[in-house]
C-alpha cells in the first residue's frame, strides 16, 4: 500500500487522530492549536503542507473552505498505523483522564471520568436495567449510570450511557500528592464466599487495544452469574502505589465508598495472584466497564469509548 | 480458589521450551498444540475452510490432528457434540530455538495487515511479557480478522506473533528456520534485518525479528464464516508423530 506511514510521520497519525475526534471540519489554524495540545507545535502554514500530503493519500478531505474531514481510508488508517507507538496510547490517555479527574472525595465535588457507551435507541432500557443490576451485586465502579442526549458523538437512532470510568481513583490518589501507576486490565474471579482474585492479567504498557475491552469482546466475563449466583468473573484494573501510601489509600477509597463508588472488599485479600513487588502496594477497583459487560452478555451490542472525557460529579449524582 | 501468583506468557513459552522436543532436522519429537473445539453438525463444512487456510500458508504447519467426542487429547476430553481440533502451535517456533541454546524473545502476538500476499505491517499487538492470556486468544474473537479475504485474493488481517534472536545466531537460526520449512512449517512470514523494526515492531539493539502466522488463523476463519468455534492455545505438547497431513483429510 503506498499509504502507510514510517515512524517518522507520526504528526501525520496525531492530525488523523485530531480530525477523527472531531465532528465538524477543522482548519489549518485550529489545526496548529490543536496539535499544540498534544505537545506539536507545529505552524498553521507547515500544518497546510502536511494536510495536501494527506489529501494526495486519500486519508484527508477539503470541506469547501471549512478545513479537512477524515476519509473512510483515513479513519482505518488512525486504527492501523505505527503499531508500537499506539502501544503507550492507551495508557497515556487514561493518565491524561486521571489528571483532569479533580473529585475530591472529603467533599463530593470535582470533576470525574467518565466513558461514553453507544446504544440503540430502542436497547437503552433494557441496557440500563442491566446496569442497575450491577450496581445492586456491588461490582460497578460507581452507584450509577447517566444518560446523555447531547454529546455530538453520539449519532442519530442511539443513545449515550455514561458510567464512570476507574481511573477517577487514579486521579483521586494523584492530586493527594501519591504517585499511581495504573498497571494492569483484568479479570477477578468472585467466590461466593466474598474472596475475589485475578484470573488474567493485560498490562496496559504493553497492548494496543484496551485490555477491558478486549475481555468483554472474548466473552471472558460473566458478570450475569455474579448478579445471579455471587460468584463469577467481573473486570477490574490495578494500579501501584507506594507502599508507605497505604493508610492514605485506604481513607481515600473509604470517602470514595460513602460517595457511592464500590470497591473489592479489603486492599490485599484478592490481590495475591498478582505478582509481587516488595516495595508497591496494588490497589484494585471495579471496572465501569461491568455495567457494560452485563449488557452485553444479555446480546446487547454497544460500543464503548473508554475514557472518553470528564464530567461534573454533581451532574452524575443530580441524575439520579 | 488456587491463589498463586498469575504467569506471564513469556514465562509460559520458557517452561514450554523446557518440554517441547522437537527436532526440525529429523522431523520428530513433541510441538506445542493449541485445541479447539467444533461442532459435530458443522464439521463438514468447516474442514474445506481448514484445508484452504493451512492451503494458504496461514497456518504453522501441515500438520493437525482431529478426535471425536469423547477422545482424550491429553488430559481433555472432547465434549459431547463437538470435534476436537489440534494445530500447531507457533510458539514450538520459540520452544525449539530456545532449546538450540539462541538467545530470543518472544515479543509478543498481534494482527498482521497483508496485501497481495506481502504481510504490510502489525497493526495491533499484545505484548507476552505483560499478559496471562495468549494475545491471538482473545484477538480472535475481537471481528477484526479477514483470513477468507486473504485466502481469496491475497489481502486482509491475519493473526500472527513476533520474537527477535540476537544476530551472533543467525547463522544456526537460519538453519533452523530452513529445516522447518522443509518440515511443512509454512507459517513463517517475514524475517527482519539486525536493528531494524519488522512489520512496524521494534527489535533490541543487534537482534533481528522473525514473524510467524498464528497457530489459530483456521479457527479465526471458521469463526469469520459464522461458525461457532472454542479455542485455547497453549494447551500442551504432544508427539508430531500423532498428528496428520492436511492432505490426508
Amino acid at each position: 500500500m503506498s499509504g502507510t506511514f514510517s515512524h517518522s510521520e507520526r504528526k501525520y497519525i496525531e492530525i488523523l487522530r485530531i480530525l477523527r475526534e472531531s465532528r465538524q471540519p477543522v482548519g489549518a489554524k485550529r489545526l496548529s492549536e490543536l496539535m499544540a495540545e498534544q505537545g506539536f507545535v507545529m505552524s498553521a502554514r507547515a500544518i497546510q503542507y502536511y494536510l495536501r500530503h494527506l489529501d494526495s493519500k486519500g486519508f484527508t478531505r477539503k470541506v469547501g473552505n471549512m478545513g479537512r474531514v477524515l476519509t473512510e481510508q483515513g479513519l482505518s488508517e488512525t486504527d492501523n498505523a505505527l503499531v508500537d507507538e499506539r502501544i503507550g496510547f492507551i495508557i497515556s490517555k487514561l493518565e491524561k483522564l486521571a489528571f483532569r479527574s479533580t473529585f475530591n472525595p472529603e467533599t463530593g465535588t470535582g470533576d470525574v471520568a467518565y466513558n461514553l457507551s453507544i446504544v440503540r435507541e430502542e436497547d437503552i432500557d433494557g441496557v440500563i436495567e442491566a446496569s442497575a443490576e450491577v450496581v445492586r451485586a456491588g461490582c460497578g465502579f460507581f452507584s450509577t449510570s447517566t444518560v446523555t442526549d447531547d454529546d455530538p458523538r453520539v449519532p442519530e437512532g442511539h443513545t449515550g450511557l455514561i458510567t464512570l470510568c476507574s481511573v477517577t481513583l487514579d486521579g483521586v490518589l494523584q492530586h493527594m500528592g501519591i504517585p499511581v501507576d495504573l498497571e494492569f486490565g483484568g479479570r477477578l474471579a468472585i467466590s461466593r464466599d466474598g474472596t475475589s482474585a485475578f484470573t488474567d492479567l493485560i498490562r496496559y504498557q504493553g497492548t494496543t487495544i484496551d485490555p477491558l475491552a478486549l475481555f468483554i469482546s472474548a466473552g471472558l466475563t460473566s458478570v450475569s452469574s455474579v448478579i445471579a449466583g455471587g460468584e463469577g468473573v467481573v473486570l477490574a484494573n490495578v494500579r501501584e502505589v507506594p507502599y508507605p501510601a497505604k493508610d492514605r489509600v485506604e481513607d481515600a477509597i473509604a470517602q470514595m465508598k460513602d460517595c457511592g463508588f464500590a470497591f473489592p472488599e479489603g486492599v490485599k485479600s484478592h490481590s495475591c495472584t498478582i505478582p509481587e513487588h516488595p516495595y508497591r502496594l496494588p490497589v484494585t477497583a471495579y471496572s465501569g466497564m461491568n455495567h457494560i459487560a452485563n449488557a452485553t452478555e444479555k446480546g446487547y451490542e454497544i460500543k464503548t469509548e473508554i475514557g472518553a472525557g470528564t464530567i461534573r460529579f454533581s451532574k452524575i449524582v443530580d441524575s439520579i | 480458589m488456587v491463589n498463586q501468583p498469575l504467569k506471564f506468557i513469556n514465562h509460559c513459552i520458557e517452561e514450554y521450551a523446557l518440554e517441547a522436543s522437537y527436532d526440525p532436522g529429523t522431523d520428530t519429537g513433541s510441538v506445542i498444540y493449541n485445541l479447539s473445539f467444533v461442532r459435530n453438525e458443522d464439521f463438514e463444512d468447516v474442514l474445506p475452510i481448514i484445508r484452504k487456510v493451512f492451503g494458504s500458508g496461514l497456518s504453522v504447519s501441515d500438520r493437525i490432528l482431529f478426535a471425536g467426542s469423547g477422545e482424550m487429547i491429553g488430559a481433555v476430553r472432547v465434549p459431547d457434540g463437538c470435534a476436537g481440533v489440534c494445530t500447531v502451535c507457533s510458539i514450538t517456533l520459540d520452544a525449539v530455538l530456545l532449546r538450540h541454546g539462541v538467545p530470543l524473545n518472544p515479543i509478543g502476538g498481534g494482527m498482521v495487515e497483508m496485501e497481495k500476499g506481502v504481510p504490510l505491517r502489525f497493526t495491533n499487538i499484545i505484548l507476552y511479557r505483560d499478559t496471562t492470556i495468549d494475545p491471538l486468544e482473545v484477538l480472535i474473537s475481537q471481528g477484526t480478522t479477514s483470513i477468507l479475504d486473504v485466502t481469496e485474493h491475497g489481502s486482509g488481517k491475519i493473526l500472527a506473533n513476533i520474537r527477535e534472536y540476537h544476530m551472533e545466531a543467525e547463522a544456526m537460526a537460519g538453519e533452523l528456520l530452513d529445516e522447518f520449512t522443509a518440515c511443512g512449517f509454512s507459517g513463517i512470514l517475514d524475517v527482519g534485518a539486525p536493528n531494524v523494526p519488522l512489520l512496524g515492531v521494534p527489535v533490541r539493539p543487534q537482534y533481528l525479528g522473525v514473524v510467524m502466522a498464528g497457530g489459530t488463523n483456521a479457527m479465526a476463519a471458521i469463526r469469520e464464516s459464522g461458525y461457532r468455534v472454542a479455542t485455547e492455545a497453549l494447551k500442551g505438547v504432544m508427539d508430531i508423530r500423532e498428528m496428520n497431513h492436511i492432505r490426508d483429510y
